[in-house]
């Protein structure tokens, strides 16, 4: 009866019986949309290749769910996942081929038992690499290809393969607080090849240094606790992971694609359907529409990135300076930006843009003014919390001036709520660019970005509705990582603030 | 009758006494009582001993020889300190030092031996503000002044309730407000690097063209009467004409803002229909297939922006399908249903969230243990003590979305052909139509801190927490 109880126990506070639960529930929604999308409502016809997709995401989806009723028997029968179920995961990692990134991902962490962060890491950033290839690879079909796209295709080929080597090594030789000495160089390396844009090699480098070289094993512990509190969220890590491989694609692809392919006219291919040398088809000028969508994600993080910095910093130190020197100078501050806080922030941005002009600078600026005041109110309200805690009063009465404690006590203790808002609003951020390029406000019309390819895509809504459907799709799944890693930090970090 | 009312008045000035500024604004509404009062407050003042008195005690203090005492009392303190902390101060200052101080308590000591006469022979300091205080007890008074006064009688009644005060300073702060968002918007457009006149009328304009399009818009001001013009104008819905068309700008917002707020309150209605049983459903069985499901749907409805949903409804819907129409027109309400959804779709799912962690944390307090602990049973429990408090962030977020909404509907009014306000300002900002891009955004503004303003009145009823805070302060 106990044992029974505590194998109960053991499903329930198991976090990979929810995850592979989440895994085939998603795989079937992808493929019941491939199923949707297989039939054309025109020509009454089957597409073959779509239809494909959707066999072969329900095989996996099935193949998902056999995987979870195993991992179930086994928890109530034993306690614990067996050894056989687990290798049931290198089947499945066969799921990459078809390019399903959640069923690999979970295979991934099913393989493993014991999960250090460095082996999510090491995992993430292969899948990235992985992505990142075969999303390049499609320009083989175009008719040309960039000068430099073999070469550049060689080295992220070289950074995959040395990434495999990176992560079998690491399952063999890598433990909760320590590393092998010759690993410093490995890191050091790794973290190099980060430049592509691949932070997960940055993250994975920057633990291994710290265990190669042995640094003290609390600053070890909390960074292992806090990876360990946002990988457990698996949507969380997967939003990172899309928005990384958003980064590395936009900084690869100035190597990888041809930008004349999405910004110069090409009058014999217009209004193309989707194939196989224009994934997405072209648009009214005969422009590659996937090359377009690819290059747009430079500067859709761009603007959001920026659009959420430049706030975050200029409201943070008001709201620093507004919470500490509380009374005068915090009323005259917080009624000023209640002031900005009245208009909505697009019709502020609008505005703004009518008075000096639509660019990508102007709308930067724009956006970001109309966010100083949420995060100066975040900032305020953690200041007011910190200011009262101990190390605050051992500080004062160790005679620091106000300017630093502000800045070297209170600032740094109060600045993961901070992270969280600006993860959570930073999708906001990128509708809003796309909403203000659509309305033709925003970036600059010959650029290609995803509000201004929607912007064309709509006209052509009746004939060519992919036009539309895929920028858009980009953007919803942009957007959708940012919230779900956000969600995820907020969880990890500060499970109060909602 | 009268009697009541002077002594609530009277107590209402004496609370608000610390208070500097509603003491200023006092004085300033009651100016002409005070103008008064203070004349025969000098004429009776004349015939006062205290200050006979306070010379009396001084000149007895100092035949006393105190002071030379004190001196060398805190001489002898100095040296001491000096020689302790090995201070390298020289005689002289320490002489100095103590004779101020000795000085310092001289006073200190007059004052307090006159506080002693004065009480001791039952005569009160009389002050100004005392005398004033005195003659409010006295009916006859209110009676007399009641016609000059009236108006700081008014905020001493006002003053007199906490929930009026609160009202009044949400009321005075929100016009506050408006005024800065003008003057924001207006400096602005004001410092645009554009020149509507030349934009509007072509390169080909003459100057005198040009001048008289400027003197015809009051462009030729200086920036400070330009303000004021603008800042007038929204006050008394004139806002003048529209530099392209020349229509009446204030007419031309109050044609579209109703499209506008209609869509938008009936996107509010949908959002709470629909998420506040979702949110209670997900906290009643957080973690659960449902909660994940109706969770991850909020967020995929959080992540869509306005523009695509709208345009995927219209493929599907009325491209596809044919059941509704792709464009907006007020006679057919079918053509409603689609801005409505488009527009509701974020708030529905913010307001769901809001309402799931709301409820959740409330699930989890001191008090709702103690009603299950009592027997209560969970619905019970539910409907009776979490659901109503849970809803009062949630009306919070309600009110702030509302603005983005209103904001936002610029988006979706441009995507169904909606002839709002939204639109409107989108159209004109092409020119720049400085008139009606500041009286769209302005408005749009007040109404937001209109809708806000009522949400806080409306707690500082309905919250006993918000109640007891107003009355404490």
């Amino acid at each position: 009866m106990k044992k029974s109880f505590n194998n109960r126990h053991a499903l329930i506070i198991s976090k990979d019986y929810p995850q592979a639960n989440f895994t085939w529930v998603l795989s079937l929604a992808i493929a019941v949309i491939f199923l949707w999308n297989s039939f054309s409502t025109k020509t009454d016809g089957l597409n073959p290749v779509v239809f494909t997709l959707f066999c072969a995401y329900t095989l996996t989806s099935i193949f998902q769910l056999f995987i979870a009723r195993k991992m179930k028997k086994d928890l109530l029968d034993t306690g614990e996942i067996s050894k056989m179920t687990r290798r049931l995961g290198y089947v499945q990692l066969v799921s990459l081929l078809t390019g399903n990134i959640f069923t690999a991902a979970f295979a991934f962490n099913l393989i493993n038992k014991r999960k250090t962060p460095e082996y999510t890491f090491a995992v993430y950033m292969l899948l990235t690499q992985i992505a990142v290839l075969a999303i390049s690879s499609v320009n083989l079909f175009k008719p040309y290809v960039s000068d430099t796209f073999l070469i550049a295709m060689g080295i992220l080929l070289l950074f995959a393969l040395f990434y495999l080597v990176v992560l079998i090594l690491s399952v063999l030789y890598v433990n909760e607080y320590s590393a092998p000495r010759w690993m410093s160089i490995l890191s050091i390396v790794l973290m190099v090849t980060a430049a592509t844009g691949n932070l997960f090699a940055l993250l994975l480098g920057w633990s291994l240094f710290m265990k190669s070289r042995r640094f003290d094993s609390s600053r070890l512990m909390k960074w292992n606790v806090m990876w360990e509190k946002i990988t457990r969220n698996s949507t969380a890590v997967l939003g990172m992971f899309f928005i990384l491989l958003m980064l590395v694609i936009s900084i690869t692809s100035r190597f990888t694609f041809d930008y004349a392919l999405a910004v110069e006219n090409n009058y014999g291919a217009i209004l193309q359907a989707p194939s196989l040398a224009y994934p997405f088809g072209t648009d009214n000028f005969g422009r590659d529409v996937f090359s377009r969508i690819v290059f747009g994600a430079r500067i859709s993080l761009l603007v959001g990135l920026a659009s959420t910095l430049l706030p975050g910093l200029i409201g943070g130190f008001l709201g620093a300076i507004a919470g500490y020197y509380s009374t005068r100078i915090d009323n005259w501050i917080m009624r000023l930006l209640d002031i900005l806080y009245s208009i909505p922030g697009i019709l502020l941005a609008i505005a703004i843009i009518a008075a000096f002009g639509a660019n990508t600078v102007n709308l930067i600026i724009a956006l970001s003014v109309g966010s100083i005041p949420t995060y100066a109110r975040t900032m305020r309200a953690n200041v007011l919390m910190v200011s009262n805690y101990d190390f605050v009063d051992s500080a004062k009465a160790l005679g620091a001036s106000d300017f630093s404690i502000l800045f070297r006590q209170i600032v740094p203790n109060s600045l993961a709520p901070m992270i969280v808002k600006s993860t959570l609003t930073i999708g906001g951020a990128v509708i809003a660019t796309s909403s203000l390029s659509y309305l033709g406000l925003g970036v600059e019309p010959h650029i290609p970005e995803w509000g201004n390819i929607l912007k064309v895509g709509s006209t052509y809504l009746e004939t060519n509705s992919y036009l539309a459907i895929f920028p858009g799709l980009a953007i919803i799944l942009l957007v959708l990582s940012f919230n779900f890693l956000g969600d995820g930090l907020r969880d990890a970090l500060d499970p109060k603030l909602d | 009758m009268v009697l009541n009312i002077a002594s609530l008045l009277q107590k209402s000035y004496k609370e608000n006494q610390p208070k500097t500024m509603v003491q200023v604004l006092l004085f300033l509404a009651g100016l002409p009582v005070h103008l008064v009062v203070y004349f025969i407050y000098l004429m009776k003042k004349k015939d006062q001993t205290l200050i006979a008195q306070l010379d009396g005690i001084r000149s007895e203090l100092s035949k006393k020889h105190c002071t030379d005492q004190w001196h060398s009392e805190y001489a002898d303190q100095l040296v001491r300190k000096r020689n302790f902390l090995q201070e390298d101060v020289s005689d002289k200052e320490i002489h100095k030092l103590s004779e101020k101080l000795a000085g310092n308590r001289l006073e200190e000591e007059i004052l307090r031996c006159t506080e002693e006469y004065l009480t001791q022979n039952r005569v009160r300091k009389e002050t100004y503000s005392v005398y004033f205080h005195s003659l409010l007890k006295r009916p006859e008074f209110l009676l007399y002044t009641l016609l000059p006064g009236a108006l700081m009688y008014a905020l001493l009644l006002l003053f007199s309730n906490p929930f009026l005060t609160y009202i009044a300073e949400r009321l005075v702060q929100s016009v506050l407000v408006i005024v800065g968002v003008a003057v924001l918007v207006f400096t602005i457009l004001y410092i645009s690097p554009f020149d509507p006149a030349s934009n509007i009328l072509g390169e080909s304009a003459t100057k005198e063209q040009i001048a008289a399009f400027n003197q015809l818009h009051g462009l030729d001001l200086s920036y400070w009467q330009q303000l004021w013009n603008a800042v007038k104008g929204i006050a008394t819905f004139d806002l003048g004409t529209s530099f392209a068309g020349n229509e009446d700008v204030a007419t031309s917002i109050a044609n579209k803002f109703p499209v506008t707020l209609t869509i938008a309150l009936f996107s509010v209605i949908m959002a709470v229909v629909i998420a506040i049983p979702v949110g209670i459903l997900s906290a009643t069985r957080p973690n659960s297939f449902l909660d994940y499901s109706f969770m991850f749907i909020a967020l995929i409805g959080l992540s869509i922006p306005n523009f695509w949903q709208g345009l995927i409804f219209i493929l599907n819907f009325s491209i596809k399908f044919n059941w509704l129409p792709a464009t907006y027109s007020p006679s057919n309400h079918l053509s409603m249903i689609m801005p409505v959804v488009v527009l509701g779709t974020a708030l529905t799912a913010s307001i769901a969230r809001m309402m799931r962690s709301s409820l959740l944390e409330i699930i989890h307090e001191d008090y709702i243990i103690t009603a299950r602990a009592k027997g209560l049973t969970k619905i019970q429990m539910l409907w009776k003590h979490a659901v109503g408090n849970a809803m009062i962030p949630v009306i919070t977020v309600i009110g702030l979305l509302f603005g983005g909404m209103l904001g936002g509907a610029a988006v979706t009014e441009k995507v169904f052909n909606i002839r709002g306000i939204g639109s409107y300002i989108v159209d004109k900002q092409f020119i720049p139509d400085i008139p009606a891009i500041m009286g769209g955004v302005v408005y749009i503004a007040i109404t937001i801190s209109i809708v806000n303003l009522l949400i806080d009145i409306l707690y500082a009823f309905l919250d006993p927490r918000i109640r007891s805070k107003i009355n404490q302060s």
